[in-house]
Parts: structure tokens; sequence; C-alpha cells
């Protein structure tokens, strides 16, 4: 009997269960992967049997997140597979538009189906002023990144720079591998592919970069976005009116530090755990925060999926509209962080916080003249000064920017904003220092450590990659305890300020 | 190899003064060469040598090297 309920557990444990995918800082994905690798290693020489292998981990790990939505990788891999191979087959150049035209079509339709549904009737109902209930659909998570993933091969075919693969479970695998199945990054088809035929290996350096990247990984999504979100951020964020200004904008930085700490340590994760099955897939985060400029922090925050706006989106638009000057970049710029918006979610908050930043960076061009001559006339151009004040406002407009990110509620949004504006009470800060010292000191290592020079980050780099095996080992199992720390600490009870 | 005209149409676009603009060259290394001013480089381009390009073939290039294949295509060298 004893032995039943055990397995039952077990078995529990490894089921798709609603609301629980297998993220890589629990302890059941850490086993799972763990033995996966095991098997892994063992078909090192058999190229076929470690592909397949792989395929199996990759759907098994989308199945705990999807259930039997899962299929919808094998459906968007058989449509892109063969839209590819079409595309490149033809000489017609009229059929290959329709090809890349009929393949857009059925990507958006998927995507579009299972993810903006809703949100369109809603749209129409809400215009026509009728009432809507909304209908059950599942949404797949990770659709917008597969989706996004598949259509850089359909485009880069079309643009005759990458040749299709000839082999469909290469392509199956590239569409669901597993580490950046869920939240990217988008790689590139034409920089994974070649790697699959490629002899599994991994170096002393490529090592010693997953253990590292594991290691920031697990300490920047648990420790610095977990447990501030949990203990400060989400209570604030829930009732503002409740806090002085002073502590809505500790919030909103601590905001900015945490969603990048999220995101950019499951990236960490996700190349890390890559390279330990000897694929290296593209980086996502390049220390967003340092950006002189909206456009200069689009170039270092969820770089695969900016990057895919530009090439796919942003550049079409602006070089076919080229005759119209910079009317031509203010609408390509319009058009593509309304889809950037959009593609992060089907709300209208998210299509706002697009538009707000092809907004700012339309101004941005018509000030781009008379700002360097400003900054020539007062000799700062390329000064250590005028950048700390760029970093400064930079900084400001994207922190603020997450506002519209987070809330749906607009109203929320402006309670912060009031509360900031006519309910400061700087003196509090004070208070907040002494009573939650935890909480002030985990933000400030997120800050201090993000604007860490790039020599102390590769020196770190290179001791971590220094280490013998069992230094490496030592180090991961010191990181993954201190997480154990943190992820079973209850919940810290947060005081009231009075006044 | 890059045309001594490409190269002066490009460096007059761009501001600068000189740079060793090589085949394999890519335009992030080009300083000014960003995504917004690339649009002006092209337009320079099609200006200057009187052609003009189709956005599929603008979209496909990688380097200044396709984008020298592309112009001599165009002028029937």
């Amino acid at each position: 009997m004893f032995q039943n309920i055990h397995l039952e557990k077990i078995t529990g444990l490894l089921k798709y269960k609603s609301g629980d995918p297998l993220l890589f800082n629990t302890s059941l994905f850490l086993i799972l992967f763990f033995l996966f690798l095991v098997i892994y290693n063992l078909f090192k020489n058999n190229k076929r049997a470690r592909i397949i292998s792989l395929i199996v981990f990759s759907f098994y790990f989308y199945y705990k997140s999807t259930e039997y939505f899962a299929a919808i990788l094998i459906v968007s891999a058989v449509i892109n597979f063969f839209f590819g191979k079409w595309i490149a087959d033809t000489e017609n150049f009229s059929l290959k538009r329709i090809f890349l035209a009929l393949a857009l079509i059925l990507n958006l339709v998927l995507l579009g189906y299972f993810k903006y549904t809703n949100f369109i009737l809603q749209a129409i109902s809400d215009l026509r002023g009728t009432e809507f209930n909304p209908f059950q659909i599942f949404l797949p998570i990770g659709i917008s990144f597969y989706t996004f993933k598949a259509l850089t091969y359909i485009f880069d075919i079309y643009y005759d720079t990458l040749k299709p693969t000839k082999n469909f479970l290469d392509f199956v695998l590239y569409l669901s591998f597993f580490p950046n199945v869920l939240m990217g990054p988008i790689d590139r088809a034409a920089d994974f592919l070649p790697q699959i035929n490629k002899e599994s290996f991994i170096s002393k350096e490529d090592l010693g970069r997953a253990t590292f990247l594991i290691c920031s990984g697990l300490l920047k999504t648990v420790i610095l976005s977990s447990y501030l979100e949990d203990n400060f951020i989400g209570r604030i964020f829930e009732f503002p009116l409740r806090y002085t200004g002073v502590e809505i904008l500790i919030a909103i930085y601590a905001y900015a530090i945490r969603l990048y700490c999220d995101f950019s340590g499951y990236t960490d994760l996700a190349i890390g755990i890559s390279l330990f099955l000897g694929f290296k897939i593209m980086d996502n985060f390049n220390s967003p925060f340092k950006a002189t400029s909206i456009a200069d922090f689009w170039r270092r925050w969820h770089i695969s999926f900016s990057k895919w706006l530009l090439d796919y989106l942003f550049k079409p638009v602006q070089i076919s509209l080229r005759r119209w000057k910079i009317f031509g970049n203010i609408i390509g710029l319009i058009v593509t962080f309304f889809i950037c918006g959009l593609w992060h979610g089907a709300g209208w908050n998210f299509i706002l916080w697009g538009l707000y930043f092809g907004v700012l960076m339309s101004i941005a061009l018509f000030l781009q003249k008379p700002k360097a001559k400003l900054y020539n006339a007062l000799r700062i151009n390329n000064t250590k000064f005028l950048r700390f004040f760029q970093i400064i406002i930079t900084f400001h407009f994207i922190a603020f920017s997450f506002l519209l990110f987070r809330l749906n509620d607009l109203q929320i949004a402006k309670d912060m904003l009031s509360q900031i504006f006519e309910f400061f009470h700087g003196k509090v800060a004070l208070q907040f220092v002494e009573k939650m010292p935890l909480i002030f000191g985990l933000i400030v290592i997120g800050f201090i450590s993000h604007f860490f020079p790039v020599k102390i980050e590769a020196v770190i780099k290179r001791s971590v990659t220094a280490l013998p095996l069992a230094g490496k080992i030592i180090l991961l199992a010191l990181v993954i305890w201190l997480v154990a720390q943190f992820k079973s600490a209850d919940i810290q009870p947060f005081i009231y300020f009075q006044f | 190899m890059i045309s001594q005209e490409l190269k002066k149409v490009i460096l007059n676009e761009l501001n600068l003064d000189d740079f060793d603009l090589q085949d394999e060259t890519i335009a992030p290394e080009v300083p000014g060469w960003d995504s917004l001013n690339h649009v002006n480089i092209i337009l320079a381009v099609e200006k200057f040598f009187s052609v003009r390009f189709k956005s599929y073939e603008v979209l496909r290039l990688k380097n200044v090297g396709d984008l020298q294949k592309l112009l001599d295509s165009k002028l029937g060298k």
C-alpha cells in the first residue's frame, strides 16, 4: 500500500497540471534534466538517437505546460517545414510571394486563434455596444515564441539567405527545443539548424559559461525576482493608495529590476541548459538599463525579439516606404511597436505600452539633429556627464512604461502617479531601509550587479571557468541551496508605515 | 571590392571622413550606420547612381559587398 501511494505521487508529479509548467528553477526540472543528461550522453555517438531523445524530452517538457495542446508544435512544424520547402523550390517569384503570404497567414491564424480571438471579439462587441461572453480558449504558453521562431525560417528562405533543411526531424527539434520553447530566446533557424549535425561537444569555456549562467539565472529568477515580488512589489501594486509616493517610487524601480531579473534570468538558464546539450542559442539581454536612449534600450532588451521585429517587420516597412523619408521611418516605428505591444499580450495596456515606445522613438527622430547641435554647443558630446544623465532619463522612461506593462487597470497606474506627485513623503525612505533591510539590500544588489562594468563580469566568468569540475559542482550546489532557502522562506509580513 | 564612388556616397551620408569599407563589412560596424539611417544610405545610393532597387533586393543584403554586387547588377557591370 505504501508503495502504491508513493508511485501515485510520482506519476501525479510527472503529469500535466494546469498552471504548473516545468520551469527551470524548480527542483522537479533539475532532477529530470539531470536524468535526461545521463541518457543524452549515452547517445553521444549516435546522432539520430540523440536528436530523438531530445525531441521526446522537449515534447514532454511542453506537455507539462500545455497537456495535449503540445500537438500544436507538430502542426506548426508541418506547416513551416513544407512551406519553407515550397518557397525554396519555386523559381517563380510571384508564386514564392504567394507561398510566403500563405505561410504567414497560417502561422498568424494559429497564433491569433489561441491568443487573440476573445480580445478581438470583445473589442468588436464593445464598439457595437453589445455584450460578449468570452469563449473558453486554452492559451498554450510559448506559442508566440515558437511561431516567431518558425517565421525566421520562412522569411530567411524567402530572402534566399537560408537553404531549407531536408530533414523534418531537425526542423521539429529546432521548433520544439525545450530550453527556448516557453520563453525564448527567439533563436534563428539559420543559427540553430547547422548545429544539429555538428558533434555534440562542450568545451571547458562553454562548461564554465553554462555554470555561470545557471547560477546567475537561479539567483536572478528566485531571489531578485520572485522574492522581491511576493514580499514587496506585489503588495504595493495591489493597493498603492495605502503607501506613500516614495515607497511607490521604490516599488517602480524594484519592479524594473525584477522584470529584468525574471526574464533575463530565465534566458540565462535557457542558454546555460542549451550549452550543456551542446547548443549555442542567441543572447537576449545586454544590461538594458545602461541604455542611453530608448533606441539603445531596444538594442539591449529582449534582443532576439527586437532583432526579429527589426529584420522582419520594421525594415520591410521602412524600405518599402523609403521615398517618404522620415515619415516612412515613423510609420515603420509605430507599426512595429504596435505589434510589439500586441505580441506581449491580448490587452489594451500592452498595445498602449508598445505605442508609447513607437511615439517616443518617433519624437526622438525629430530631436536627433537639434540635440546633436545642443550637445556640441555645450561641449558635452561623448562625455561621461552626458552619458550619466542620458542613462538616468532613459531608465525613468522605461521604468514608468512598465506600469502599463503590468497594469491592465489604468486607474491603479494613475493612483500610483498621483501618490508620487502629491503624497511623496521622502522621509519614509529611511524607515523603509530600516524596517525592510533585506528587501532594500536586494534592490541595491540588483542594480549594482546590473551596472557592473563588463570587465568585472568577465573576471567572474573566467574564475568560474577556471574552477575544476568539483568546484563547479560545489558552486552550483551552493547556489541551489541558497535559492532553496529563499523559496522555502515564508512570505515576509509587510510593515505598514503609519503617519 | 567596394568601388570608390560607392564608398564616397556611403561615407558622405554618414558624415565620415574615412572608414575602411570591405566586402564583409556589416552596417553595425560602421559608426552612424544604424537601422534608422540605413534607409538614407539606400536612398543616397539610388539617387547618386540613378538606379532603383526592389525592396526584396535591399532586404536580403547582408553586407556592403552584397550592396556593391546589387549595384553592379543594376548598372549592367
